[in-house]
């Protein structure tokens, strides 16, 4: 085994989640979103986009996961409800999510290990973003510009996709960031 | 193991992200009310049990959980379609089409 960690894991610090969904159809919709959070919502099918320090993933046809530094996602909620009018929903999911980032050399055979989902690069290139099986939980996986991925996992499960990631990397080498 | 293909994720996934929803193109009755004991029971409990394809709904339990409606062909396995919910089957060979 090598001195240098093949994998580095990674716990970020807690954020402002909202749970959006909407028309994607609708263009008040979309502008309206894009007007309140500075964010082009995704509308194709498992991408996401950074936007500043936010974060927009796709999570279904109607469906998104707005992810915001801590503490503004309550200013936002209230003013995406002034904002949006007709059929959506905006439900803070701020306690529900754990964000965990795993990059080093060996990132992808972690993955391969934990999910049924192909994440090589060709599948799987920044931009991306899969809910799958992680382990026998699931999870929210994001390819980054950098190479590294980020994943959202229910905060109940956190300490079982830690220990997971712990148990599949010992043979690689790891860190704790 | 099937790979089938999300409607809406729109790229074939593992069934192991999947859940199986049970016959596709059931029609809750207008008038329940209107109907015989036989006539709610078989809209309730009876179920065509197709041998070869079979119109079917699965759920995308670990991804953007959504349903949507499957062509599958009971002996083989086979997924010969695959489209939202809401959406009517392209044929009627079945015979549970709606």
């Amino acid at each position: 085994m090598s001195d240098r960690p093949g994998v580095v894991l990674r716990r970020e610090p807690a954020r402002g989640c909202l749970n959006l969904r909407g028309n994607p159809r609708d263009a008040g919709f979309r502008n309206a979103v894009a007007a309140v959070t500075g964010v082009e919502l995704p509308v194709e099918s498992c991408t996401w986009g950074p936007a500043g320090d936010a974060a927009v993933y796709w999570l279904g046809p109607d469906e998104w996961l707005l992810v915001l530094p801590a503490g503004r996602e309550a200013d936002v909620e209230r003013r995406l409800r002034e904002a949006l009018a007709g059929s959506f929903s905006v439900v803070d999911t701020s306690g529900t999510h754990c964000f965990l980032n795993l990059s080093g050399p060996a990132r992808g055979y972690v993955l391969q290990k934990s999910s049924p989902y192909d994440f090589h690069p060709r599948n799987f290139p920044a931009g991306r973003c899969v809910q799958t099986v992680f382990a026998k939980a699931s999870a929210l996986v994001a390819a980054n510009p950098d190479g590294s991925f980020d994943l959202v996992v229910r905060r109940s499960y956190a300490d079982y996709v830690r220990d997971w990631i712990a148990d599949a990397e010992e043979e690689y080498g790891f860190a704790r960031g | 193991m099937l790979r089938i293909r999300c409607p809406y994720c729109e790229e074939a996934r593992s069934e192991e992200e999947f859940a199986y929803a049970g016959e596709a193109h059931i029609r809750r009755p207008e008038d329940p009310e209107a109907l015989s004991d036989r006539e709610w029971g078989e809209y309730l409990h009876f179920r065509t049990n197709a041998r070869g394809p079979h119109r079917e709904m699965w759920v995308h339990a670990a991804g953007c959980r959504r349903y949507f409606n499957v062509l599958r062909d009971t002996v083989s396995y086979e997924i010969l379609d695959v489209y939202p919910i809401g959406k009517a089957p392209s044929d009627d060979s079945t015979g549970n089409g709606a």
